[in-house]
């Protein structure tokens, strides 16, 4: 058999090289279509020759189509299109119809200027080559990357979480030892109390016992001779008896009153710390909020004065001694925000199936730049040795830890209001351990 | 800087053969484009890599750009740079009649079609002028919303010389700018200099 011409081997190559060939002219009139195009398309030859593309493929982006072609013919010069950006120019069947992992065939496509004689474009040929294996490879890559970047963000969670955990360790282990010296100061004030108490009642009937007898006596000196009687008198004028009479009773109440604070804040201290109380139990967020009050009074009086709004509350499960130390930390946090005197305000309620504490000061108020980390471990705003920038973070912990959440809404100049809300129920209350 | 790659006469020319073959290419590339669109005389720069990301700098400022490379070969065998300012790329589809928004890979393929035609005009025009056949391939994304410093590696650059064409886009109120540097290898640049004497003597 003769070889072919040139000519003819042009033709056979363009015709039968797996990369799909078909030209259009100037009114999108098909004068070439290759087998790879005939075949992929399930649209021989004949079917299309002669006949407009749009008409053929009316699924086609027509607009954008023409206007590539254009700009080929403007130009005269090359246009081309890439998978990445649009998959594919036909729908075509891929060759992986079992191992797949993409829907349809993906397509580099070029369109290159037929010119004539003169140079100008008459036709414009479009070369459409299969690049799905490519593109498969390039996705199954992207997805390890993006596989990597996940376990990579993971990573900087785990390590995230266990920076907090540690600081959380900190923070707590030096709340054990306050609390455990609370506990035990607690205890030993509790006995001297204990006498001294009892002690007050026998000296009130003592006292009690006194006026009685002093009452018979009253008046009874007038009936003492002279001289007697004047001493007598004299004695009585000397001390102002109807006075110390009057002062003793109220001391001895005054007293009484006294201890029974003591012994309060002997108890709030013991309530405060429970040591080793990790297990969450019901608690009155009420008497939970009264109770730290008492113990940071101290420290907030001379700044606020305490507003309190406290609405209906359910008993909320909780590990007690932990939302304590976040209402301190809020409270103390909104008292050292107030500069001269202001106002902490506590308002309580139901929301959703929990419910809500919030703290609202008077006080500078946090810019935004601040605001953003407020809860990070060891920031803080406040001199050396004042703060040591755990009070929010571990406050965040912990109510992350009942499942609550903790927002904050501030204004500079006016004030901040700390907002907790909690589950009525503890989400995991056997892993409630710290 | 330059002095050793091109003389006076030959720079000079070479900006005249940018400005014949960009003037030829502007009224097709407004045909694609739209009707008002003006390109400016491109300004003509050659220097060594090492000065390409202060020049770029300099010329796009410090915002981040968004760049296309595209390879060319045949008689002239390099590569070129499209540098697109973010602030310009926006305005791109804009400036090309697309009125809705796009999607991220429609924003991509205006960008990459844009720096087709740019490249084939300019390119094209000046092979037209020297006489040059010169094909192109696909051009691609090179970076996207990156430093200007760091677009370019230049210590991987083993080109001696590239030709930076500063090139600028108008259309009506808005002015739409972006820049287009040559890279040429040492060879090339010999057939580029041969070229441009052929030209010189042709005159
Ligand atoms: N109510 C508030 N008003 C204004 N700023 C606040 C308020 N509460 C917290 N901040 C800001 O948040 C920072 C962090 O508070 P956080 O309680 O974590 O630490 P701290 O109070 O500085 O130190 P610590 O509580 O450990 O003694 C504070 O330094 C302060 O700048
Ligand atoms: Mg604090």
């Amino acid at each position: 058999m003769d070889s072919l011409t040139s000519g003819a081997l042009g033709n056979f190559i363009a015709d039968r090289v797996e990369v799909g060939v078909f030209v259009v002219d100037a009114d999108f009139n098909i004068t070439l279509w290759n087998h790879f195009m005939a075949t992929h398309s399930r649209r021989p030859a004949p079917d299309v020759l002669g006949r407009n593309l749009f008409d053929c493929f009316p699924e086609l982006p027509r607009a954008w189509l023409e206007r590539k072609v254009r700009q080929v013919q403007a130009l005269r010069n090359y246009a081309f299109t890439s998978w990445t950006q649009r998959p594919y120019l036909f729908r075509f069947d891929h060759n992986r119809p079992i191992t797949g992992g993409v829907d349809a065939m993906r397509q580099n496509c070029t369109f290159l200027p037929v010119k004539n004689e003169a140079g100008e474009v008459e036709q414009v040929c479009v070369t459409v080559q299969d690049v799905t294996d490519t593109a498969v490879a390039h996705q199954e890559l992207a997805a390890s990357l993006a596989e990597i970047e996940k376990e990579k963000a993971e990573q900087r969670k785990l390590i995230r979480e266990l920076e907090s955990a540690h600081n959380q360790l900190l923070q707590s282990e030096k709340l054990a030892s306050i609390g455990q010296l609370a506990a035990g100061v607690a205890h030993e004030i509790n006995n001297p109390i204990g006498f001294v108490n009892s002690n007050l009642g026998t000296l009130a009937s003592y006292v009690d016992e006194l006026m009685g007898v002093l009452d018979a006596y009253t008046g009874v000196h007038a009936q003492l001779p002279d001289a007697q009687r004047s001493a007598v008198e004299a004695q009585i004028d000397g001390v102002d008896l109807a006075y110390l009479r009057e002062d003793l009773v109220a001391l001895v109440t005054e007293s009484r009153e006294g201890l029974d604070r003591v012994k309060r804040i002997v108890q709030d201290l013991k309530d405060f710390s429970r040591m080793g109380e990790s297990e969450a139990a019901w608690a009155d967020l009420h008497h939970c909020l009264d109770t730290t009050l008492n113990v940071v009074a101290n420290e907030i009086k001379y700044k606020a004065e305490v507003v309190k709004h406290y609405g209906e509350l359910p008993e909320v499960e909780c590990v007690a001694s932990q939302i304590n130390q976040v209402f301190m930390n809020l409270v103390v946090n909104a008292a050292q925000a107030i500069a001269e005197r202001g106002t902490v305000t506590i308002t309580t309620g139901t929301e959703g199936d929990g419910v809500f504490v919030a703290v609202r000061d008077t006080g500078v108020g946090i810019p935004p730049e601040v605001k953003k980390r407020i809860f990070d471990p060891f920031y803080t705003t406040k001199p050396v040795g004042t703060g040591t920038g755990l009070g929010l973070s571990v406050s965040y912990s912990i109510i992350e830890r009942h499942g609550g959440r903790i927002t904050v809404d501030s204004t500079v100049g006016e004030g901040s209001e700390f907002r907790i809300w909690l589950p009525v129920h503890h989400p995991a209350p056997a892993a409630a351990a710290t | 800087m330059t002095t050793a790659l091109f003389s006076e006469d030959q720079r000079d020319a070479l900006q005249e053969l940018t400005n014949i073959g960009m003037g030829q290419a502007g009224a097709s590339v407004a045909a694609v484009l739209g009707e008002f669109v003006q390109l400016s005389v491109p300004r003509i720069l050659v220097l060594k890599p090492a000065l390409i990301p202060a020049a770029l700098e300099r010329i796009v400022g410090a915002e981040k750009v968004t760049a296309v490379r595209q390879g060319f070969h045949g008689d002239l065998r390099g590569e070129a740079v499209v540098v697109f300012g973010a602030a310009h790329c926006r305005e791109l589809a804009d400036l090309m009649g697309y009125d809705d928004s796009l999607d991220e890979a429609a924003e991509r393929e205006l960008l990459l079609d844009v720096s087709n035609v740019l490249v084939g005009a300019c390119l094209g025009g000046l092979a037209e002028q020297i006489s040059a056949e010169m094909g192109f391939s696909a051009p691609s994304l090179m970076a996207s919303e990156a430093e200007v410093a760091t677009l370019l590696d230049v210590s991987r650059m083993d080109s001696p010389c590239a030709l930076f064409v500063e090139v600028n886009f108008r259309l009506e109120k808005r002015s739409f700018a972006c820049h287009l540097v040559m890279l040429l290898p040492e060879d090339q640049i010999l057939v580029l200099r041969d070229a441009i004497d052929r030209f010189l003597a042709s005159l």
